[in-house]
C-alpha cells in the first residue's frame, strides 16, 4: 500500500505547467527519489504536496486520504514533513528551540494550559526538551542546543533542519537536495544518516536530488521529471540506462 | 601639525556653530540655570543665571579642547596645537555672535521679530550683565582657556595611563566579583535567584511610600505604559505583527469600564471589579475580531490597516452621532474607582493596584513566551511560512498574539479610565500608540525588563525633565536618536535581539536562558 500518492497533479503559473499530469506512487517504508534539471518542476511537487501551492489538477492521497484543500499545518500534523533546498531554520532561535518548533504538533497542550503553566502543561514541556535533546543528539548536535541557528556552520544547519523535521514524528520526510553544498565525503555520510532514518525509525523517505550519482546509492526506485513532467521511472540500474533520462541531462546527441 | 590645526579648526567650528544654535534656542539660559542652582549660584537676571553660563562654556570648552586633542596625545605639544586652535575657534564664532548681537542690541534693534530668544534681557543675560567689551572678552576668556586645559587635562590623563590602569581595575573588579562565593552560591543555588526577586519586589513595594503625590501618579502613567508594552510586546515583539492601532484596545478598555461604571450617558454604574475584567474581555473580543479579516496580510499592509483601525474607534468615540451613548468629545465623567470592603482606592494605593497588575501581566508573558505558544510566535517573525510548514496553525496563533495584546491593553486601558475618574477622545490619539511601540524599541523589542526600562524613559524621563521646561522634548527627542544610534538593540534587550544587530558577537544564549540546562 502506498503511502503517499499523486494522481495526475498539475500546476500552472501562468501559461508554463510547472508540474505537468504526475503520478507516483511511495510505498511505505521505501526511499524513493525524485531527480530532474534544474527547473524540473521538482520542489514545485513538493510544494503541492505539503499545501503551499494548491494544486490545479489532479489529487494527492496520504494513506487513502485526499490531501486537497489542506492547510500546510494540516498536511504537516497528519505526519508529512520536509525540508529546504536552501536551509530555512529559524535564525534567531536556538538549535534546541527550533526543533521544539518542529515538535509543535505533538505537544498537547492549549492556549489556557501555557497561560496559567498548567501542571499538565509543565510535564509535557519537560518530555519535550527531553525529546528534543535526544534528537539533537541523534543529529550529531549534542551541546550545541544553545547555539542560535545561524551561528551554526552549513552541514550542521542542514542536520538541524533535519532534527526539526524529525520532531514532528513523520510518516514520511520530503527532503529536498539533502547533500546541496557538501563534498563527496559529507554527501555519503548525509546519505548514511537518510537511510538510517528509514531502518531505524521507519520512516518513508522521499528525496529530491539534482545529482544522480548520490542518488543511486540508496534509492529503490526512481522518478525523472524533466520540464514538470515524469519521463522516466524505474530502479536505480534502469534509470541509469534509460536514453531519454541521459539525453535530458547531457543534451540531445548525447544518447 | 597642519593636520593637527586643520582638525582644530574644523571641530572648533563645528562647537561653535552648535553652542550658536543653543543661544539662539535659548537652551543655554535653562541649562545655565540648572547648573547655577547645582552650584548655588545667585540668579542675578531674570533670563538665566550667567554665573551658570559661565560653567556651561567651561564645560563644554574643556569638551571640545579634550576631544581635539584626541587625534595625537603623544605629547603635551601637539595637545597644546589642537587645544588652541580649537578653543580659539569657538572663542572667535561665540564671542562674535554675541558681539554682533550685543551691538545691535545697544543699537536698539528689535531682533525678537527674527530670533524670539534674543530679547534685550537675554542680550543682557550672555553679557554677563557686563558691558559689551567685558562680556565678549570674558567669554572668548573661557573659551580659550578652557579649550587649551581641556587638551592638556586630557593629555595628561593618557600620559599616565591613567585610564588603563582604571580600565584594569574595573575588570578585575569584575571578575573578583564574578569569583566571589556569594556569585557562586547565586550561580549554583536557584533558590537564590528567587531571593533576588524577593528583594526586587520589596523596593517596588516600599517606593511609593516615599513618593510623592505628583510622582505616584507619574508613576501610574508610567505603570500603565508597562502593562501596553507588555501586550504590544507579544503583538510586535514576540509575533512580529507591526500593530500601529495599539490604542484602539486601550480606548475599549477605558469606554467599557467608563460607560459601565459612570452615571452618564448609560446610567448603569456597575462595580469596579466585574467591569476590570469586562473590559479585559471586551478588548481581547475586538482584537480577535479585528484580527479575523486583518491577519491574513503581512508586514507593511498589517501596520496600514491597524493604524486605519485605531483612528476609526477615535473618531467614533468622538462623534456626535455616538455622542448620547459614548458621551462624544466630551468623554465619560465620574468613572468609579475601585474599592474593597469600602475603602476607595487612590493615591497610593491605585498605585498598587498597578503595580500587582503588571507583576501579574509579567508572570502570564513569562509562562507564555517559555511555552509552545511562545515558540509559535517567535518562528511566525521568524519565518511565517516555515512556521506554517511545521504544524503552526499561524493564523489562530496571530489572533491569539492579537487577542492577548488586546487584553492586557484593555487591563491599562481600564485603571487608566479608573484612575482618572474620567476618559475622553483625547486619551486616545495615535500619539499613545506611537509612544507604546516607542517605548518597545527604546527599551529592547522582545524583553520583558527592556518594557519596564522603556516605559520608564519614555514617560518617566520627561517627567524628570521637567526641569527644562519646554525644551525636555526636544532634549527628550535628541536623546532617542543618540540611542537608537549607540545602541539599536534598545537599552535592556532580549538576547537573541542583541545578537541579530551584532553580527559574530554573540550566538549563544546566555546561561540563566539555558534551555538545556533545564533539561531533566
Amino acid at each position: 500500500m502506498s503511502i503517499l500518492e499523486t494522481r495526475n497533479v498539475t500546476k500552472r503559473f501562468g501559461g508554463l505547467s510547472a508540474v505537468d499530469n504526475v503520478t507516483l506512487q511511495i510505498p511505505e517504508g521505501s526511499i524513493y527519489s525524485i531527480i530532474g534539471p534544474n527547473g524540473a518542476g521538482k520542489t514545485t511537487l513538493y510544494n503541492c504536496i505539503t499545501g503551499f501551492y494548491p494544486a490545479d489538477e489532479g489529487d494527492m492521497l496520504f494513506n487513502g486520504k485526499s490531501l486537497m484543500g489542506l492547510s500546510p499545518d494540516r498536511i504537516t500534523r497528519l505526519g508529512i514533513s520536509r525540508t529546504y533546498q536552501n536551509i530555512r531554520l529559524f535564525p534567531a532561535m536556538t538549535a534546541l528551540e527550533n526543533i521544539l518548533v518542529g515538535a509543535h504538533p505533538q505537544l498537547k497542550s492549549n492556549y489556557v494550559d501555557a497561560f496559567l503553566h498548567t501542571p499538565r502543561q509543565r510535564a509535557e514541556e519537560k518530555k519535550a526538551l527531553e525529546d528534543a535533546q535526544d534528537l539533537l543528539n541523534f543529529v550529531g548536535l549534542k551541546g550545541k542546543g544553545d547555539l542560535f541557528a545561524r551561528g551554526l556552520p552549513y552541514g550542521e544547519q542542514r542536520r538541524l533542519e533535519m532534527a526539526r523535521a524529525l520532531a514532528n514524528k513523520p510518516k514520511i520526510i520530503l527532503l529536498d537536495e539533502p547533500t546541496a553544498g557538501m563534498n563527496p565525503n559529507e554527501s555519503v555520510t548525509m546519505m548514511r544518516f537518510i537511510q538510517s532514518l528509514r531502518d531505524e525509525l521507519g520512516i518513508t523517505i522521499l528525496l529530491i536530488e539534482h545529482d544522480m550519482k548520490v542518488e543511486m546509492g540508496i534509492s529503490e526506485f526512481i522518478y525523472v521529471l524533466d520540464f514538470g513532467q515524469l519521463i522516466a521511472k524505474g530502479t536505480p540500474g534502469e534509470i541509469q540506462k534509460n536514453p531519454q533520462v541521459i539525453e535530458s541531462y547531457l543534451g540531445r546527441g548525447a544518447a | 601639525m597642519k593636520d593637527l590645526i586643520k582638525q582644530g579648526l574644523r571641530l572648533g567650528s563645528i562647537f561653535g556653530v552648535v553652542i550658536i544654535f543653543l543661544i539662539l534656542f535659548g537652551l543655554t539660559s535653562t541649562l545655565s540655570d540648572i547648573l547655577g542652582e547645582f552650584v548655588n549660584l545667585e540668579s542675578r537676571t531674570r533670563t538665566g543665571n550667567p554665573g551658570g553660563l559661565m560653567i556651561l562654556f567651561a564645560l563644554l570648552s574643556l569638551w571640545a579642547g579634550s576631544s581635539a586633542s584626541a587625534s595625537d596625545r603623544s605629547n603635551w605639544k601637539s595637545a597644546l596645537v589642537s587645544g588652541v586652535s580649537v578653543s580659539l575657534i569657538i572663542g572667535l564664532f561665540v564671542a562674535a555672535f554675541i558681539l554682533l548681537v550685543g551691538f545691535l542690541d545697544s543699537a536698539d534693534v528689535e531682533m525678537r521679530d527674527y530670533l524670539a530668544q534674543l530679547d534685550h534681557l537675554s542680550v543682557q543675560f550672555l553679557l554677563y550683565g557686563r558691558s559689551l567689551i567685558a562680556g565678549v572678552l570674558i567669554t572668548f576668556g573661557i573659551f580659550l582657556i578652557f579649550g587649551i586645559l581641556g587638551a592638556l587635562l586630557a593629555y595628561w590623563y593618557e600620559a599616565k595611563q591613567a585610564g588603563e590602569v582604571i580600565q584594569k581595575q574595573v575588570l578585575v573588579l569584575k571578575e573578583k566579583a564574578l569569583d566571589s562565593k556569594l556569585a557562586k552560591q547565586y550561580k549554583e543555588n536557584p533558590r537564590s535567584k528567587w531571593i533576588g526577586y524577593g528583594l526586587l519586589g520589596l523596593v517596588v513595594f516600599i517606593t511609593p511610600q516615599f513618593l510623592g503625590k505628583y510622582w505616584n501618579y507619574a508613576m501610574g502613567t508610567v505603570g500603565i505604559y508597562v502593562l501596553m508594552g507588555l501586550g504590544l510586546n507579544i503583538v510586535v515583539g514576540l509575533a512580529g505583527l507591526l500593530d500601529l492601532g495599539y490604542v484602539a484596545f486601550f480606548a475599549i478598555g477605558a469606554y467599557t469600564a467608563g460607560l459601565l461604571t459612570a452615571p452618564a450617558p448609560l446610567p448603569l454604574q456597575i462595580g469596579f471589579w466585574p467591569v476590570l475584567i469586562f473590559s479585559i474581555v471586551m478588548a481581547a473580543f475586538a482584537g480577535i475580531l479585528l484580527g479575523i479579516p486583518v491577519l491574513r496580510m503581512r508586514g507593511d499592509y498589517l501596520a496600514i490597516v491597524t493604524l486605519g483601525f485605531g483612528e476609526i474607534i477615535r473618531v467614533l468615540i468622538r462623534s456626535d452621532m455616538l455622542a448620547p451613548y459614548v458621551g462624544g468629545p466630551q468623554g465619560i465623567r465620574d468613572i468609579a474607582g475601585p474599592s474593597l470592603f469600602g475603602i476607595a482606592f487612590s493615591g497610593k494605593a491605585y498605585l498598587y493596584l498597578i503595580i500587582i497588575a503588571i507583576l501579574l501581566i509579567i508572570l502570564f508573558t513569562n509562562y507564555l513566551q517559555n511555552s509552545k505558544v511562545g515558540r509559535a510566535w517567535m518562528a511566525m517573525r521568524e519565518d511565517e511560512t516555515v512556521a506554517q510548514a511545521m504544524g503552526i496553525n499561524t493564523l489562530y496563533y496571530k489572533l491569539m498574539a492579537f487577542a492577548t495584546g488586546a487584553a492586557f491593553a484593555g487591563l491599562g486601558g481600564a485603571l487608566f479610565a479608573a484612575r482618572n475618574q474620567y476618559t475622553g477622545p483625547a486619551d486616545h490619539t495615535l500619539m499613545v500608540s506611537i509612544n507604546v511601540l516607542s517605548l518597545l524599541i527604546v527599551g529592547g523589542m522582545g524583553s520583558i525588563p527592556g518594557v519596564i526600562v522603556g516605559a520608564f524613559v519614555l514617560k518617566g524621563l520627561p517627567e524628570i525633565l521637567r526641569e527644562l521646561d519646554l525644551y525636555r522634548l526636544l532634549v527628550f527627542g535628541g536623546l532617542l536618536v543618540f540611542m537608537m544610534i549607540i545602541r539599536p538593540e534598545g537599552i535592556w534587550p532580549a538576547p537573541r535581539r542583541r545578537m541579530e544587530l551584532h553580527e559574530g558577537e554573540l550566538d549563544v544564549l546566555p546561561p540563566e536562558e539555558s534551555l538545556v540546562g533545564k533539561e531533566g
